[in-house]
C-alpha cells in the first residue's frame, strides 16, 4: 500500500471520530454490562440481555430528571434498591430540587459507587415533567433511525452440517441434519423519537436454519412493534410484538425478573406495564396490541395477543411447548407454529402516595390441548386448552418498611403467593426478607418471579438479604435462602430441601481500582443412581465457590483479573474441584475511535458439576456467559470501531482449546471433531 | 393419635434439630442469639446477662414446636436486682404426661463496672421415665461470661452442663445436653443491633446463628435472623415494649418440621 493511501485512510479515520460522545455511551454500555453480569453471575439460564440493554441505554439519551421523577421511573435503574429509591424521593420531597449532582452524596444509602452508576442515566433539571405535544414533523426531523446487521459463525464444522443441502448424497428429509448453513444472522431496524415513539422490525435466522430452500424462504423469525408513550390519556399504546409485566410476576412477567444475585436487596421485579418487544427470544412475548390509560390515580391496561407457538401436535393435543425457537431440522420444522395461543388480559393499578394496589387477570386459550405425558415430576403441570389466572399485588410503605407482594390463583383453585419487606434501619444497613409459596398445582404460562427454579410452582422458601456499608469504600452483601420442593422435580424423584448462601465483599479502593470477593455455597439434593438400588435414592450435593475479582485502569488501559475456585461434593463421594483464572485487557485508542478487549482464561474443572460460567465482553446487544469444564484455555478479541457518527462495527473472535484428552466437543448435531471451538461474530450499526 | 405424632416429632427433633435442648427454653433474642444479648436475660441461656439487669423482673414464656401442645416448653423466671449482685430463679417444663422433663435453676450474676459480667447457675434437672414409672434427676452447673470491648461491641460465652452429666435410669441413660456457646453483639446504632452466635452441643453439629434487632418505633421492635446447622432455619420476630411490660413473639420456620413459635411476657418492677 502506498504511503499516500495510508495517509488518506488515517485522515479518513481521524476526521470522523466523536470521542466525547463515544466516552459517555461506552461508559454507559460498560456499566450496563457490569450490572447485568452481577445479576446473572453464574446463571445457567439464557437471559434476554437485549431488552435489559435497550431500556437502560435509552436513558443515556433521555435521562431521568431526578427532581421530578416518580418511583416508577427510578425503578428502571436496576442497581438501585427499593430503600434507595425511597430515600431519593423522600429527599426531593423534603428539601426540594437538587441543585447539582454533588448533592446526591447527601442522600442516605447512596455511596459513590451507586452515584457513579447513576450518572449516565440521570439529570438534575427543572421543569414540571409534563410531556410536550407530539408533532409529526418533529418525528421526521428529530427521530432517530438505526439499522443493525449481525452475523455469527462457528469455524469448525459441526456434525449437523455434514449433510449440507448442496451435497448430492444428502437426504433433506433426514431429521438428523441441519437444513441451513452455519451462519447466524439478524437484521434489525429501530426508529425512536425520544422515548415517545418507538418502532422497529427484527428478522433473525439461527445457525442451522434454512434461509432459502424448500422448507423455508426468508428469515425464520420476524418481529415488529410500535409503541407510543404519553399520548393524551394513554400512557402507553403498543402494537405488534410486546410484553406485559405486572406485579411480582406470579401472573404475568414474560421477561427476566429479579432473582438471587449479588444485588442482594433487589428481589422485587421492576418495569411494570406494557412495552414493545424487539428481542429475538421466539417465545416469551405477545403478539397483538394493548393500551394503558390513566384515570386519576388508576392505571388501566388491557391487551390481546394471538400468536402461533411451537409444539409436537398429535390428534389435536401436544405434550409440551418448544420454546427454543430453533428450527434447524425437519423435525423442528414439523413443530413450528403448530398451535395457536390467544391471550387476553388486563391490569388495574391504584397508586396513592406510598400505597399501590393492583389486580391482574389473564386468560389463555389454545387451539390444541396441552396434555403433558404424565410422569411423577409433572403430575401437577397444567393440562387443558384454556386457563385463567388472576392475582392481587401490592406495595406500600409503613414507617421505614417497604412492604410488597402478590397473591395469585389459577382456574383450578391453586395458589401462589410471594410477600416481603425491605427496610433500612440505619443508613449503613439495608435488609430484605421475602417468603414465597407456590403450590404444586399452580402452573401458568408466562409467570416469572423470585424462585429457585425457573418454573413457578411446587416451591416454598424464605430469603433474607442484607447489605452493610460499615466503612467508606467497603460494602458487605449477603443472602441466605432456604427452600423446599413439596413434590418431585425433574431429575429429583422425591420432595427435597435446599439452601443457598452468598457473601460478597466489595472494596472500591480508588475511583479506578475496585475489587470484590464472592463466596457462594449451595446445597441441593439430586438423584443417586446406583445399579444396586431400584428405588430412587436422593443424596445431598454441595457446591461452594470463591471468586476474587480485581478491576483497575491506567490511562486508556483497563484491566480485570479474576481467580475462582470451587469444590463439589455429592453424598459420600470424593470432593471434586475446579479452578479458573483470567486476565482481561481493554484499550481505547486516543486518536481513533477504536476500542479493543482481549481476554486469556485458563480453566481446570474436574467434572461437569465443577463447571464455570464466566461473563465475557461481546458485540453490541450480545451477552456471553459461556460454560466450561475440563482442562483448557479460552481467549477472545473483541473489537469496536466507530467509523463515523453514523457507522459502527463490532467484531469478536473467540476460541476455546481443550487440553484434556477429549477428541470431540459437545454431542449430537452440535458435535465438533477435535479439541478446538472457534466462534466469530460481527455487527454493523448504521444510524441515520 | 396426636400423642403418637408428638412422640414421632420428638424423636425427629432429636435428629433433625441441631441441638438436643428441648428443655432449655429458647431466648427472646431472635434466632436464639442470646449469649451476647446484653439487653435481656433469658432463663437457662447465658447466666451472665442477669448481671446487666438493673430492675427486678418477672417473666413467663411459652415455646411451641410444630403447633403441637405436647411439644411445648413452659417456663417462668424471676430476677431480683441488688447492689451486690443479681439473683435469678427459673423453672422450665417440657412434655406431657407420658414424657416430661423439668429443670429449675438458681442464678447469681454481677456486672463488674460495665466492663464484664459473670454469672453462675445451679440447675436441677428431672425427667420422668415411663418404663419404670419413676423420676430421676441430676444437678448441672451453668457458667456465663460477657465482656464489653467497647460501648458498641460485646462478646458473650456460656456453657450449660459442661461436665456432661447424664441420668442413669433403670433401662436407659438419659442424655442431658451439654452446650457451649460463643457470640457477639454489635450496635450499629442504639436502636439497631446485630448478633451472631455459634453453639456446640457435644454430640451434635455446630449451630451458626445470626440475628438483627431493630427498635423501629418506641413501642415496636422488629427482629429477623436465621440459624443453620443441618438445615437453614429463618426466624422472624416482633417485640412490644409498653412501660414496664415487654412482650416478645418469635417464629422459626423449619423447612421440614414447620413452624416453631415463642411468646414471652416480662414485667419489670420499680427500682
Amino acid at each position: 500500500m502506498s504511503e499516500l493511501k495510508l495517509k488518506l485512510i488515517l485522515l479518513f479515520l481521524l476526521s470522523f471520530y466523536t470521542l466525547k460522545a463515544q466516552d459517555a455511551v461506552s461508559t454507559a454500555e460498560q456499566l450496563i454490562a457490569d450490572i447485568f453480569e452481577q445479576y446473572t453471575a453464574e446463571s445457567e439460564d439464557v437471559i434476554d440481555y437485549e431488552t435489559f440493554y435497550d431500556e437502560l441505554i435509552n436513558f443515556t439519551e433521555n435521562p431521568i430528571n431526578i427532581n421530578n421523577s416518580s418511583r416508577e421511573e427510578l425503578e428502571h435503574l436496576p442497581f438501585l434498591s427499593d430503600n434507595q429509591i425511597e430515600n431519593i424521593l423522600s429527599y426531593v420531597y423534603r428539601f426540594g430540587s437538587l441543585k447539582t449532582i454533588y448533592e446526591l452524596q447527601l442522600i442516605d444509602g447512596l455511596d459513590m459507587t451507586d452515584i457513579r452508576r447513576m450518572l449516565p442515566f440521570i439529570s438534575i433539571g427543572e421543569g414540571s415533567g409534563e410531556k410536550k405535544k407530539l408533532y409529526f414533523q418533529d418525528l421526521l426531523k428529530y427521530g432517530k433511525n438505526e439499522l443493525y446487521f449481525r452475523m455469527d459463525k462457528g469455524i469448525e464444522t459441526k456434525e449437523g452440517y455434514r449433510f449440507l443441502p448442496e451435497d448430492e448424497n444428502i437426504d433433506e428429509t433426514s431429521s438428523a441434519a441441519y437444513l441451513g448453513n452455519a451462519v447466524y444472522n439478524s437484521l434489525k431496524y429501530r426508529f425512536h423519537y425520544k422515548d415517545r415513539v418507538l418502532f422497529g422490525i427484527t428478522a433473525e435466522k439461527d445457525a442451522g436454519e434454512q434461509f432459502w430452500g424448500t422448507s423455508n424462504k426468508g428469515y425464520d423469525y420476524y418481529s415488529a412493534h410500535v409503541q407510543l408513550n404519553d399520548f393524551g390519556k394513554f400512557k402507553t399504546i403498543v402494537l405488534g410484538d410486546f410484553r406485559a409485566n405486572f406485579g411480582q410476576g406470579l401472573v404475568l412477567r414474560p421477561e427476566f425478573g429479579m432473582g438471587k444475585s449479588s444485588y442482594v436487596l433487589n428481589v422485587s421485579p421492576r418495569n411494570s406495564g406494557l412495552k414493545k418487544y424487539s428481542s429475538v427470544d421466539e417465545y416469551n412475548f405477545f403478539r397483538g396490541g394493548g393500551v394503558t390509560f390513566r384515570l386519576n390515580e388508576f392505571n388501566i391496561s388491557a391487551f390481546y395477543s394471538n400468536k402461533m407457538i411451537d409444539a409436537d401436535t398429535i390428534n389435536g393435543s401436544f405434550s409440551s411447548i418448544y420454546k427454543t425457537g430453533l428450527h434447524r431440522t425437519t423435525s423442528d420444522f414439523d413443530k413450528k407454529h403448530t398451535v395457536n395461543q390467544q391471550i387476553v388480559g388486563g391490569n388495574i393499578t391504584y397508586t396513592y402516595s406510598n400505597f399501590q394496589l393492583g389486580f391482574t387477570a389473564v386468560h389463555t386459550l389454545l387451539d390444541n390441548k396441552l396434555e403433558p405425558e404424565k410422569s411423577v415430576y409433572n403430575y401437577f403441570y397444567f393440562s387443558g386448552i384454556q386457563q385463567t389466572t388472576a392475582g392481587l399485588h401490592y406495595r406500600m410503605r409503613w414507617q421505614k418498611l417497604n412492604l410488597f407482594g402478590e397473591t395469585a390463583i389459577t382456574g383450578n383453585g391453586s395458589m401462589a403467593t410471594l410477600n416481603g419487606f425491605s427496610f433500612s434501619p440505619v443508613s449503613k444497613v439495608s435488609m430484605v426478607v421475602l417468603h414465597r409459596y407456590f403450590s404444586p398445582e399452580y402452573d401458568t404460562f408466562y409467570a416469572t418471579a423470585f424462585s429457585e427454579s425457573s418454573r413457578i410452582n411446587n416451591e416454598t422458601g424464605f430469603y433474607m438479604g442484607v447489605e452493610i456499608r460499615p466503612f467508606s469504600k467497603w460494602k458487605f452483601s449477603a443472602y441466605a435462602d432456604s427452600y423446599r420442593f413439596f413434590w418431585p422435580k425433574f431429575g429429583v424423584d422425591a420432595p427435597t430441601l435446599g439452601t443457598d448462601y452468598l457473601l460478597q465483599v466489595d472494596f472500591a479502593f480508588k475511583r479506578d481500582v475496585n475489587m470484590f470477593w464472592r463466596f457462594k455455597s449451595e446445597e441441593k439434593p439430586v438423584n443417586f443412581t446406583d445399579a444396586e438400588t431400584t428405588m430412587p435414592t436422593i443424596v445431598s450435593t454441595r457446591k461452594s465457590s470463591l471468586r476474587y475479582n480485581l478491576n483497575y485502569s491506567f490511562r486508556n488501559f483497563s484491566f480485570k483479573n479474576v481467580i475462582e475456585g470451587n469444590i463439589y461434593k455429592k453424598g459420600d463421594e470424593n470432593i471434586s474441584y475446579g479452578m479458573t483464572a483470567l486476565q482481561d485487557l481493554s484499550y481505547r485508542f486516543i486518536d481513533i475511535p477504536i476500542k479493543m478487549d482481549f481476554r486469556y482464561q485458563i480453566f481446570d474443572a474436574q467434572n461437569f458439576e465443577n463447571r464455570f460460567y464466566t461473563y465475557e465482553k461481546d458485540i453490541l446487544y450480545a451477552f456471553s456467559i459461556p460454560m466450561y469444564y475440563g482442562l483448557g484455555s479460552r481467549y477472545y478479541l473483541n473489537f469496536q470501531y466507530e467509523i463515523n457518527k453514523n457507522f459502527s462495527i463490532w467484531f469478536k473472535i473467540a476460541q476455546t482449546v481443550y487440553a484434556d484428552d477429549r477428541e470431540t466437543i459437545s454431542s449430537g448435531n452440535e458435535e465438533i471433531s477435535g479439541n478446538r471451538k472457534t466462534d466469530v461474530r460481527c455487527m454493523l450499526k448504521w444510524e441515520f | 393419635m396426636k400423642k403418637l405424632l408428638s412422640l414421632f416429632l420428638l424423636s425427629q427433633f432429636c435428629t433433625l434439630s441441631s441441638q438436643v435442648t428441648n428443655i432449655i427454653p429458647t431466648s427472646t433474642s431472635i434466632a436464639q442469639t442470646s449469649v451476647a444479648d446484653s439487653h435481656s436475660w433469658s432463663a437457662f441461656n447465658n447466666p451472665a446477662m442477669l448481671g446487666n439487669l438493673n430492675q427486678s423482673e418477672l417473666g413467663f414464656q411459652l415455646d411451641n414446636r410444630c403447633l403441637l401442645n405436647e411439644l411445648s416448653t413452659k417456663s417462668i423466671q424471676f430476677a431480683y436486682s441488688s447492689e451486690l449482685m443479681n439473683i435469678g430463679i427459673s423453672y422450665s417444663y417440657f412434655g406431657y404426661s407420658l414424657y416430661n422433663e423439668m429443670i429449675v435453676g438458681i442464678n447469681l450474676a454481677r456486672n463488674f463496672s460495665d466492663k464484664f459480667s459473670l454469672g453462675v447457675q445451679f440447675n436441677y434437672f428431672n425427667s420422668y421415665f415411663v418404663a419404670s414409672n419413676t423420676y430421676k434427676g441430676a444437678i448441672l452447673p451453668q457458667i456465663g461470661l460477657s465482656v464489653r470491648f467497647s460501648p458498641s461491641f460485646n462478646i458473650g460465652f456460656q456453657t450449660f452442663n459442661p461436665l456432661q452429666t447424664n441420668i442413669q435410669a433403670e433401662y436407659i441413660v438419659k442424655r442431658i445436653p451439654s452446650v457451649f456457646s460463643l457470640g457477639t453483639e454489635y450496635f450499629f446504632a442504639p436502636e439497631f443491633v446485630w448478633r451472631t452466635q455459634i453453639d456446640k452441643e457435644i454430640s451434635s453439629n455446630y449451630r451458626f446463628a445470626t440475628g438483627f434487632d431493630y427498635q423501629m418505633l418506641e413501642l415496636i421492635r422488629i427482629k429477623l435472623g436465621f440459624y443453620g446447622s443441618d438445615y437453614l432455619v429463618p426466624c422472624l420476630g416482633l417485640g412490644f415494649n409498653s412501660g414496664r411490660v415487654k412482650v416478645d413473639l418469635n417464629c422459626e420456620l423449619h423447612p421440614l418440621l414447620g413452624l416453631n413459635t415463642m411468646v414471652s411476657l416480662r414485667y419489670k418492677f420499680r427500682k
